[in-house]
């Protein structure tokens, strides 16, 4: 029984609703986020550039975060003697204007650059240096950073206000890959070694580098201003922020609505959500990690005690070699990767190609299963009724297999692992856990096998070092402590050719060296390579430009060995760039009208019912 | 609340007025809140966690003096008792110590975090009462009606989806370009954003209310449904109705209030679920309240963080059953009377 | 005696199962309970070991639903049909294990709180009393915070995932069961026949065995499926949190490697939706079946339908 008068009210109310929302349309769309970065935005006086990442800095103090973003971090704030340069990874004039090495390799002098001045106003000169230098050798927390630069080093002194003057024990390449940042001595001569391993680190930061440390929120962002006196040349951008991400669709849907100007470390799946927009480049190429299943080769302490439980067939080399030969490394990079990477071999990425080593055909290891199970036959591991083979023990055989929390690409790997393993006969349990979990099982021997990665330096001595007897672990008061080991190697022929590659001044001659390393590694099955990995970036092209690649036949656009994008880029001028906000605007308005209208009507309807109830009863 | 008796014994029934009722049931709710804490902390004895890593840098630079001595200092080398004395006399100053992850004292971090969950679970909350409870009655009252057939079915679907389903369609459905993509993707502002703050909140608000309003929303109108069945056919309605008042006003008056009292009951004692739709839904939309922290404590574990997580959950929902206690007698008198 | 009782327990059964016959929603709540059991069962025929392992599918990656792939495909190419037929195995031995172990703990500690705290000597009713502080008490923490401690300390401890899951959810759901049967046991304690038997000598395992426990049961039954959809949800909850069964497909964790995999980003809607559903339909079966039981057995609500 609808009468003339309800359906007058109705169109009323919905005619009043619209009325009251046209005027707010406007405002609306104004208020949504704008294309912050182009000249005119409103209330944005300086240029700001945010990188979307996920993973949080564990430490501002470079004396004691490991992570590689805590590393892009320190190059933010503090200087270098030398830095890799952005063409091809060598070493570049940083604090060190010019150097000099003494015929026989073990004395090398640095000049250093006059004029620099720390962000407090204080002059940067020889005395940090020695500083920075002396404690990285002499702190324990420091040593355990910085150690591998250092420790060949015997004596720093300071020559002259300028100049610095180091000698080696023993002739060493790494001189001018020094990686130790130089920190003001007036600064940290107050922080005890007592408060060294605590100190954060995180606010009053003085420092060299081209942008400061402004403001820090934890597990949301981490804000830099540029440093307009930096020797190097003023960052064109006045605003530096890392803003922290919980997952990944975040990520992408905030680089899409512009909430953040470039999206580091893209996971594959996040690759492709970003195709087919035009305001958005994407970056893919090859990158310094080299991805790898670990094997518990004997985990042991520096005093070669035995600690752990990991299982005693992967000390067997047979038992290595058939697992490398059961895993497609191809179908990893193909499925898990969907293509954003190479098969790896030895453990120095194709990135460096002087370095990089791959074996010849003849020594190579393919995919073959069948082989597989032949090196197994023949070693003596039987089959067993179920099809998992059995140690000369009689135990069948069952490894653990750890992969990581917070890459979905180890997640995914271990899974394929397993699947190839048990083809062979070997029974995998596969775990997931965090990275530091993961760390602390490692460092005890505790484990099997895992899945992992590392990020190459310029200078190889690092990660070949990480192959050595002296980074086991350590045992001190019944606690023990992890060094870099993390495959518990102990080998007298790898000691000899990582000292080896130690010495050796001349490139070509040490390449060489380096490359004798990697085959041997690969040879002895200490790892089993999986791949290279590709760094994937995205950024919006109508907000900034200028990226430098390092190095420049492909490389990282972001996060590198050196501030180089950060210095370069500047805003994007555009045309009017204002055609997308308004959609948004419009949307909230129509949404807000309807909700707006659904209540005027219930509302309607409710009152009249109310009227009608009488006559209905 | 009363008790029945069995066989025969004579007890009297405790009077559920007075002040002895309040002393007795604020007693009863400290007595389990400290049950609680002494749960939590043998609970979290199980629980691995070096304390040293809430400062120490990573495994790998460890100076194993340092690492020492921080072990002394969160009591690894104590018995059990010495460890659990400790613990109390921390949780009587509120130190829940310090969290590994966060690398700053629990109870600021958990302090900070509060109020973005309880705005948005109240408001879910509040708005799930107040629609459920309409829901609830419009359907008991008519019952066996269409409208009561077809609201119980969509209840009973809404009330056997996991919430943080629902928060993904949602998303999927108006907030991501795969569909309508008005509503912000997650978080609780837009760090760009021009809109007033409040404004900007409401706004992201909309999608994680909506995905824990839903299921709540169904679990009491069903409640309240049933509640309305019991007090249909009382006799004291008939009356009402033989006297000529009318259906709604018959409903609103009589039935509803009395339908309502296990309603609040059965709504206060919710809570407790609450808690995990909290969890869930906040991680979906990375909303920064409590329940996200729990999601995030789960790495490594941080372990004070999810120690001090769990007591204030705990002691939310011992809260809540407290209210429900001290308020119910006073909605209905035929309690208070015994 | 016990063949009189025995006919008298025969009629009431098949009494209510001509109520429960009647009931529609209870009706196609077990219909599907028997679909999905069937489909669970039998999977091992329908999804071979070999098509859910990521190194031997061959179907096209993160394919939209076609006609061969009636639900799409995964990251590595897997059907997610049959990635969803699998993993109700999981979902459903757990809702029903954990059910099993709630309902058992509940019952006991619920039959025992009721019988002994009704009457009695003060020892008697002080354990009775204790046991029903204690579980008001769990009934306070709330079930997920715990069920997350708990799988933090199984997954460190290397437990068997599946077996720790099952659990720790029949850890934390024995509460509310032993509140209700508490309840239930109060009221039917108060009933004459009781007195009769206790008069006439029946100690205290006589009286809850043969008289509290049969007449609990019903309603015990009725809150079982009730608690097996909570089962379920919790599970595919802790699943999907990376908590639960780790190795094992469940439908949790299929929908988690979705959003990790930013399927929704990448408009994959196939991939979560149904996972989803399934679980939907599922609870819902049990809901339904649930919700019959409850109106046959209450025997206000029967007076008014």
């Amino acid at each position: 029984m609808s009468t003339p008068s309800a359906l007058r009210r109705t169109a009323i109310a919905a005619i009043a609703a619209a009325a009251l929302l046209v005027p707010a349309l406007p405002a609306l769309a104004d208020a949504t986020p704008s294309a912050g970065a182009s000249g005119g935005a409103a209330g944005r006086s300086k240029t700001s550039f945010v990188i979307g990442m996920k993973n949080e800095p564990d430490s501002l103090n470079p004396y004691v975060g490991v992570e590689a973003i805590s590393y892009d971090l320190y190059q933010l704030m503090y200087d270098y003697l030398t830095e890799p340069s952005a063409t091809d990874m060598s070493p570049a004039p940083a604090l060190a204007e010019r150097w000099e090495t003494s015929a026989d390799g073990k004395t090398w002098t640095y000049h250093l650059r006059h004029g620099v001045k720390w962000s407090d106003g204080q002059d940067l000169d020889a005395d940090d240096v020695v500083y920075s230098f002396q404690r990285s050798k002499d702190g324990e927390t420091e040593n355990g950073q910085y150690g591998s630069y250092v420790d060949p080093i015997e004596k720093i002194t300071k020559v002259d206000q300028y100049t610095v003057t180091m000698t080696t024990t023993e002739p060493s390449p790494s001189m001018l890959h020094l990686a130790v940042p130089i920190v003001p001595e007036h600064v940290w001569k107050n922080v005890t070694a007592a408060q060294v391993g605590t100190f954060a680190n995180d606010s009053s930061v003085v420092g060299s580098g081209p942008f400061q440390l402004a403001e820090v929120k934890k597990g949301q962002y981490y804000r830099f201003t540029a440093n307009k006196q930096y020797w190097n040349g003023a960052p064109k951008i006045d605003e530096l922020v890392y803003q922290l991400f919980k997952d990944d669709d975040t990520m992408v849907q905030a680089l899409k609505k512009g909430d953040i100007d470039f999206a580091e470390d893209l996971t594959a799946a996040q690759y492709n959500a970003l195709k087919g927009d035009a305001n958005i480049t994407l970056h893919s190429a090859p990158s310094t990690f080299v991805y790898e299943l670990a094997f518990n080769l004997g985990a042991a302490t520096t005093e070669n005690k035995p600690i752990g439980d990991g299982n005693a067939v992967l000390k067997d080399l047979n038992v290595r070699k058939a697992i490398d030969h059961a895993i497609d490394k191809k179908v990893l990079v193909d499925k898990v990767l969907q293509g954003h990477g190479s098969v790896a071999t030895g453990e120095i990425p194709p990135l460096y190609p002087k370095l990089h080593w791959d074996p010849t055909d003849a020594d190579a290891r393919q995919f073959d299963p069948a082989k597989a199970n032949q090196i197994l036959d023949q070693a003596g591991y039987a089959k067993g009724a179920d099809g998992i083979r059995v140690d000369k023990s009689g135990k069948k055989i069952s490894l653990r297999l750890f992969g990581r929390e917070d890459s979905e690409d180890s997640k995914s790997s271990v899974q394929y692992i397993r699947d190839w393993l048990k083809d062979i006969g070997i029974e995998v349990k596969t775990q997931i856990m965090s990275t530091e979990q993961l760390t602390d099982v490692i460092g005890k021997g505790e484990y099997d096998m895992f899945h992992w990665d590392w990020g190459v330096e310029p200078d190889p001595d690092f990660q070949l070092s990480v192959f050595t007897c002296d980074q086991r672990s350590t045992e001190e008061d019944g606690a023990i402590s992890a060094g870099w080991s993390d495959s518990f190697l102990c080998d007298p022929a790898y000691e000899a050719l990582y000292k080896k590659q130690k010495t050796i001044i001349d490139l070509d001659q040490r390449a060489a060296a380096v490359k004798e390393a990697q085959k041997w590694l690969y040879d002895n099955v200490v790892y089993s390579t999986l791949w290279n990995g590709h760094v994937m970036e995205a950024y919006r092209n109508d907000r900034f430009t200028g990226f430098v690649e390092q190095p420049s036949t492909g490389g990282s656009l972001a996060v590198q060995f050196g501030t180089y994008s950060y210095r370069a880029i500047q805003p994007y001028v555009a045309p009017a760039a204002a055609a997308k906000e308004s959609k948004t605007g419009l949307m909230l308005g129509i949404a807000g009208g309807v909700v707006v209208l659904l209540i005027a009507v219930g509302a309607v309807v409710m009152v009249r019912r109310r009227g009608t109830a009488d006559e209905r009863e | 609340m009363s008790e029945t008796t069995g066989g025969g014994a004579a007890r009297r029934r405790p009077r559920a007025t007075g002040l002895g009722y309040v002393l007795r049931k604020v007693l009863g709710s400290v007595l389990t809140l400290l049950f609680v804490a002494v749960f939590n902390f043998f609970l979290f004895q199980i629980l691995p966690g070096d304390p040293a890593k809430a400062f120490a840098p990573k495994g790998r630079n460890s100076d194993p003096e340092a690492l020492a001595a921080l072990r002394r200092q969160y009591g690894s080398g104590l018995s059990l008792w010495e460890k659990f004395t400790r613990y109390v006399d921390r949780m009587v100053h509120l130190d829940f110590g310090v969290s590994y992850t966060q690398h700053a004292e629990v109870t600021k971090v958990i302090g900070e975090r509060l109020w973005p969950t309880v705005l948005l679970s109240g408001t879910a909350l509040l708005l799930a009462a107040g629609i459920g409870v309409w829901i609830g009655a419009r359907s008991g009252w008519r019952h066996g009606s269409r409208f009561d057939r077809s609201s119980s079915s969509i209840a009973v679907t809404a009330y056997s989806m996991p919430e943080w389903w629902l928060g993904l369609i949602l998303i999927f459905a108006f907030a991501s370009p795969g569909g309508l993509d008005i509503f912000p993707l997650t978080g609780m502002r837009d760090s760009r954003s021009t809109l007033p703050e409040w404004l900007d909140v409401a706004w992201h608000m909309v999608l994680p209310v909506a995905s824990l309003a839903v299921v709540y929303i169904a679990e009491y109108s069903l409640i309240m449904r049933s509640s309305i069945l019991d007090e249909r056919y009382s006799e004291y309605l008939t009356v009402a109705r033989a006297k000529g008042l009318r259906d709604d006003v018959v409903l609103r008056r009589h039935a509803l209030p009395n339908a309502l009292l296990p309603s609040v009951t059965l709504f206060l004692m919710s809570v407790g679920f609450i808690v995990s739709g909290a969890i869930t839904v906040e991680t979906i939309f990375s909303w920064p309240g409590l329940g996200l922290l729990t999601s995030e404590a789960l790495r490594g574990p941080d372990v004070p963080l999810l120690q001090g997580v769990f007591i204030v959950f705990s002691a939310g929902v011992i809260l809540m059953n407290l209210v429900a206690d001290l308020v119910y007698p006073l909605l209905d008198p035929r309690v208070r009377r015994s | 005696m016990t063949t009189v009782a025995w006919t008298r327990r025969r009629f009431a059964v098949s009494a209510f199962w001509r109520s429960f016959r009647a009931d529609r929603e209870g009706l196609i709540g077990l219909i599907s309970l028997l679909v999905i059991a069937v489909i669970a069962l039998a999977a091992p025929l329908l999804a071979s070991a070999t098509e859910l392992s990521p190194t031997k599918a061959t179907g096209p990656v993160l394919a939209a639903p076609s006609l061969e792939y009636p639900f799409g495909t995964d990251d590595s190419g897997r059907s997610v049909l049959l990635l969803v037929i699998w993993g109700s195995r999981v979902s459903l031995l757990v809702g029903l294990a954990a059910t099993l172990i709630s309902m058992v703990i509940g019952t006991v500690v619920g039959v025992a709180a009721g019988h002994f705290g009704g009457a009695g000597g003060f020892l008697t009713r002080f354990a009775g009393g204790t046991l029903n502080r204690l579980t008001e008490w769990f009934l306070v923490i709330p079930y997920l915070p715990l069920a997350i401690a708990l799988m933090v300390v199984a997954i460190r401890y290397n437990l068997p995932l599946v077996l720790a899951v099952i659990i720790v959810i029949g850890i934390t759901s024995w509460p509310s069961t032993a509140r209700l049967v508490r309840a239930q046991t109060l009221a039917i304690e108060g009933r004459p026949y009781i007195e009769r038997a206790k008069v006439l000598g029946a100690g205290h395992w006589h009286q809850m065995t043969r008289h509290v426990l049969p007449n609990v049961m019903p309603l015990v039954l009725a809150n079982t499926t009730l608690t097996v959809s909570i089962a379920i949800l919790a599970e595919t909850t802790l699943s999907f949190l990376g908590l639960g069964s780790g190795d094992s497909i469940s439908w949790g964790t299929i929908i988690s490697s979705a959003r990790n995999h930013v399927a929704m980003s990448n408009g994959q809607w196939w991939w979560f939706l149904f996972p989803g559903i399934a679980v939907v339909v599922v609870v819902r079966a049990f809901n339904m079946c649930g919700r019959a039981l409850e109106r046959i057995l209450d025997p206000r609500l029967k007076e008014r339908s």
